[in-house]
């Protein structure tokens, strides 16, 4: 028999046995093929121009993860295929066939299984695609008319990205079976015969996993000015490995505690399951670990999207806060605005105070060397605007030394809250007190970056000695009246001056601007995210747990020979599955609740909703796999028919 | 010689494979087995010694007959009921020891008790005092991987006897041994059989192993051929079961 017809032999007889694999494999083509499709669809390219460099950003920042994605998945799938294919093809030794031939054999029956699986892959993406759509359309409050289609360039690019990692590992296999030797290809059966780890290794381990985690944490959320983003960094890296030792040490650790108390062990099914999931443990905690990080990162990621999203809502209403505003020299600047809006359009409020510029340097020359300027406003004055608006100014009336800065929300800042520096105004040194975050003035507070709150009496003290004073105005126009805004911004523009007598400035927010669409692309690739790694990781597990139920074949069947009621073995089998799953749950419920604190806490965010959101998600998730796990290895294990 | 019967078989008759392939392996077989006894089933290959241990051991049902396990009839009993025989009344000794590599020997020993749900003290107890009659104490704390296989198959034989069994099925249990691991097998479960523990079937090919036995029955083409009696003399009583088996002919395997 010629090699190819062989390995079609066997692909078409084991076709169950490859299923794990092919479906796997499938999946995660499914995945990449989708976020593909999205990429290469007008989608983005409708979301204007304007978001260009952002979107450019997020698909490179996607591409890179989806790759990482799938060449570990790939690593991983191979992997697992390859140690057992090698014990079945490894018989063929015996047939007098060589390595090289043996090798060839692994590399055509895996082609077989690429080939399945990447058709497979892009028949079901092609499907999945057109739901995935309606449900894109259904999460995301895109303002731009959703049509995606099939691209074909996204078909393209998937094979080419998956026939060229496959390979890669298809090559690796081969590579790994034409050096083995006989024995090895052989014993590969045998592998599992573990040695019993040593208590004091695992106690080590233990307590460096604990150690490392507990930096990790700590790093999260430990609050600096400067250094958030290397700390986040640090955290993640220490959170990784912390997780690793984590299943490698301190858990098994814990179940070889609880195994050689024979008090707790010897009480029903317990002496079966617990034994099994230390068994396990040894050979799975990569898994389970790979599990738990992917958790942990794909709730993350939804935290982002969340704080993101959140952040950019208050951004916009920060904005917002007022429709026009002016900022001139002329005192009378209230009457000739109010007389252009007049009948125009409703207002829904008002303000207008005065702000001095103490350091005596008129606007107009300073305006390049903003850190230099100074505006005060006086206490009561942002009080009455606060009052005007609507909103509380929660804070009581700075001391005379002190000033409150008027600052304002950014999309990414890393800066966590700390001491202010203290600022000089007209020769007199006053601590910065607060950092203002609540637009009082809206988008003027922004714009200028050089306002503050002094004293009435410190106010008062300044204005005596000099009299340049600037006049502000603040309209904010009923947001159903706004149809004609072009044209009131048009009027306005013809009292826009920038003369030595006469200076004034004028600040428009379109209330309809759709500049933000692409945090709101990046909102809903956040979701996608979450639930593709999420669906990956219990994917991941369900794989491992039924590819081992065959190696337990022979176990259960000895139990059933021994006269165990189904029952008991199918207890004992869901008590076994259930630990498996609750244990990266467990530590990922933990592990999630730091990284999302800390992300919370960079991007000033409340986000313990969303975590106790997405937790919910992924327990149900993880109950979902587990329950099909159970129902799935009983099904093996006890009630197959030729395993009596 | 106590009288109650363990096991009662009358004209078991069993057939494999559909109406026109049929084969018969066995053809009407009668035995009884009392509380006490040694039993060792002789016989050539395919002579039907494998079925008649699986068809007692409740795993395979059969054709025609009838079979009495402790006053049940179990070809008459729902699937539950004979799983729970076979865990309270059954003790099995397989010829690959069968233990399961995912645990200690003392986990091994004590897994039917516990599954059983009784008291931890007394599984505790109940494993220490098995292991120290079989000479394992030192073993407990061992995997399976790390022991001979007649310290593997003298642990199957605790974990058979853990439950105090009414009977214990033993398939060729000296089959995968050596012969010394073999001999101490054979005479820890004669030592358990003379102290009254245990009442044995044992199925093997082997003649010498046969001869630790009370009695020898001679299994061939599916009927028992005849039955030997140990009398106090091993070595005679190998003897006879050689001569016995040249005169029956046939291939021992
Ligand atoms: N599952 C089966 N299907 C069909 N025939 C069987 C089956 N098991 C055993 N036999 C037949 O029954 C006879 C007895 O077999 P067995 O009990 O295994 O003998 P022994 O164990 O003494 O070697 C043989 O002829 C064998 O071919
Ligand atoms: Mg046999």
């Amino acid at each position: 028999m010629s090699i190819i017809r062989l390995a079609f032999f066997n692909f078409k007889n084991s076709f169950k046995s490859y299923l794990s694999l092919i479906l796997s494999l499938a999946f995660t083509i499914l995945v990449f093929f989708n976020f593909q499709n999205i990429i290469y669809s007008d989608v983005f390219v409708l979301l204007g121009q304007r978001n260009k460099d952002y979107i450019d950003m997020l698909i490179e920042v996607c591409l890179v993860v989806l790759l990482c994605f799938l060449f570990f998945f790939l690593w991983y799938a191979t992997n697992v295929f390859l140690t057992r294919r090698k014990r079945e093809i490894g018989i063929y030794i015996f047939m007098g066939m060589s390595n090289r031939k043996i090798g060839s054999l692994y590399l055509v029956e895996i082609s077989f299984v690429g080939i399945t699986a990447l058709a497979m892959g892009i028949g079901f993406g092609v499907l999945f695609s057109a739901l995935f759509q309606m449900i894109m359309g259904a999460v995301s409050d895109l303002a731009v008319d959703v049509r995606f289609g099939i691209s074909a360039k996204a078909i393209k690019m998937t094979s080419v990205s998956f026939l060229c990692m496959y390979l890669f590992f298809a090559l690796k296999g081969f590579w790994n079976i034409t050096r083995s030797s006989v024995l090895n290809m052989i014993m590969a059966a045998k592998q599992n015969e573990y040695l019993h780890v040593k208590p004091i290794v695992l106690l080590l381990k233990a307590i460096l996993g604990i150690g490392v985690l507990v930096l990790g944490y700590y790093y999260a959320n430990k609050g600096s000015r400067y250094d958030t983003l290397t700390n986040a960094l640090l955290a993640v890296i220490l959170v990784i490995i912390g997780v690793y030792l984590l299943f490698g040490g301190l858990i098994p650790l814990v179940f070889q505690l609880l195994v050689s108390r024979k008090r707790f062990l010897y009480h029903g099914q317990r002496c079966l399951w617990v034994n099994q999931t230390i068994f396990r443990m040894r050979k799975n905690y990569r898994t389970y670990a790979m599990v738990c990080i992917m958790g942990i990162c794909s709730v993350s990621a939804l935290a982002t999207g969340f704080a993101m999203r959140n952040r950019y809502e208050n951004l916009v209403a920060f904005d917002n806060q007022y429709t026009f505003q002016f900022l001139s020299s002329q005192s009378n600047i209230a009457q000739t605005t109010e007389a252009i809006l007049d009948g125009k359009c409703t207002v829904a409020y008002q303000s207008s105070l005065c702000a001095l510029v103490a350091d005596s340097e008129p606007l107009l020359s300073s305006y390049t060397d903003v850190q230099q300027m100074h505006l005060l406003l006086s206490y009561s004055d942002i009080v009455q605007a606060a009052k005007a608006a609507g909103v509380t100014f929660a804070f009581d009336e700075p001391a005379n030394d002190e000033v409150y800065y008027l600052s304002h929300l950014v999309l990414l800042s890393f800066i966590t809250n700390g001491e202010a520096e203290p600022v000089t105004i007209a020769g007199k040194t006053y601590r910065q007190t607060q950092r203002i975050m609540i637009p009082y003035l809206g988008y003027l507070q922004k714009e200028l970056g050089c306002l503050y709150v002094v004293s009435d009496r410190e106010y008062e003290r300044l204005k005596e000695k000099n009299d340049l004073i600037y006049y502000i105005c603040n309209y904010k126009l009923k947001d159903d009246d706004v149809f004609n805004f072009e044209e009131i911004r048009m009027a306005f523009d013809t009292i826009v001056s920038n003369t030595e007598e006469n200076y004034t400035a004028r600040v428009s927010i379109d209330p309809y601007s759709n500049e933000g669409e692409w945090i709101k692309a990046l909102h809903s690739l956040c979701i996608f995210m979450f639930l593709v790694f999420i669906v990956a990781s219990g994917c991941i597990m369900f794989m491992k747990l039924y590819n081992d139920s065959f190696e337990e074949i022979q176990r259960y069947a000895v139990l059933k020979k021994l006269g165990f009621s189904t029952e008991t073995l199918s207890a004992s089998i869901a008590h076994e599955l259930a630990t498996a799953y609750l244990l990266p749950f467990a530590v990922m419920t933990v592990s999630a609740y730091f990284s999302v604190l800390s992300l919370g806490k960079m991007m000033r965010a409340d986000l313990f909703s969303v975590y106790v959101v997405s937790m919910a998600v992924v327990s149900v998730m993880f109950m979902l796999f587990c329950v099909l796990s159970i129902t799935v290895c009983q099904k093996t294990l006890l009630f197959a028919r030729d395993n009596r | 010689m106590n009288d109650k019967k363990v096991v009662e078989i009358k004209n078991l008759v069993k057939h494999y494979g559909a109406r026109d392939f049929q084969t018969t392996a066995l053809k009407g077989i009668d035995l009884t087995i009392y509380k006490g006894d040694f039993i060792a089933i002789m016989g050539p290959s395919g002579s039907g010694k494998t079925t008649l241990l699986n068809i007692l051991s409740t795993i395979d049902k059969p054709s025609q007959g009838m079979v009495m396990l402790d006053g049940q009839d179990v070809t008459r009993i729902s699937n539950k009921a004979l799983a729970k025989l076979r865990k309270d009344k059954i003790g099995f000794i397989f010829q690959d020891y069968n233990l399961l590599d995912t645990m200690t020997l003392q986990d091994n020993i004590a897994l039917p008790l516990a599954l059983d749900g009784s008291a931890p003290k007394e599984i505790l107890a109940r494993t220490k005092e098995l292991a120290a009659m079989f000479g394992l104490e030192a073993q407990l704390r061992q995997y399976p991987y790390q022991l001979s296989g007649g310290q593997k198959q003298r642990g199957a034989v605790c974990r058979a006897l853990i439950t105090n069994p009414e009977i214990i099925f033993a398939d060729e249990p000296t089959g995968a041994l050596d012969s010394k691991a073999g001999k101490d097998l054979l005479q820890c479960l004669c030592k358990v059989n003379e102290n009254g523990q245990a009442t044995i079937l044992m199925v093997t090919h082997d003649p010498h192993c046969a001869s630790y036995a009370k009695d020898v029955y001679l299994l061939s083409d599916g009927t028992i051929k005849c039955r030997i009696n140990r009398g106090n003399d091993r070595k005679e009583f190998y003897n006879r079961i050689i001569d016995l088996q040249t005169s029956i002919g046939g291939d021992f395997a």
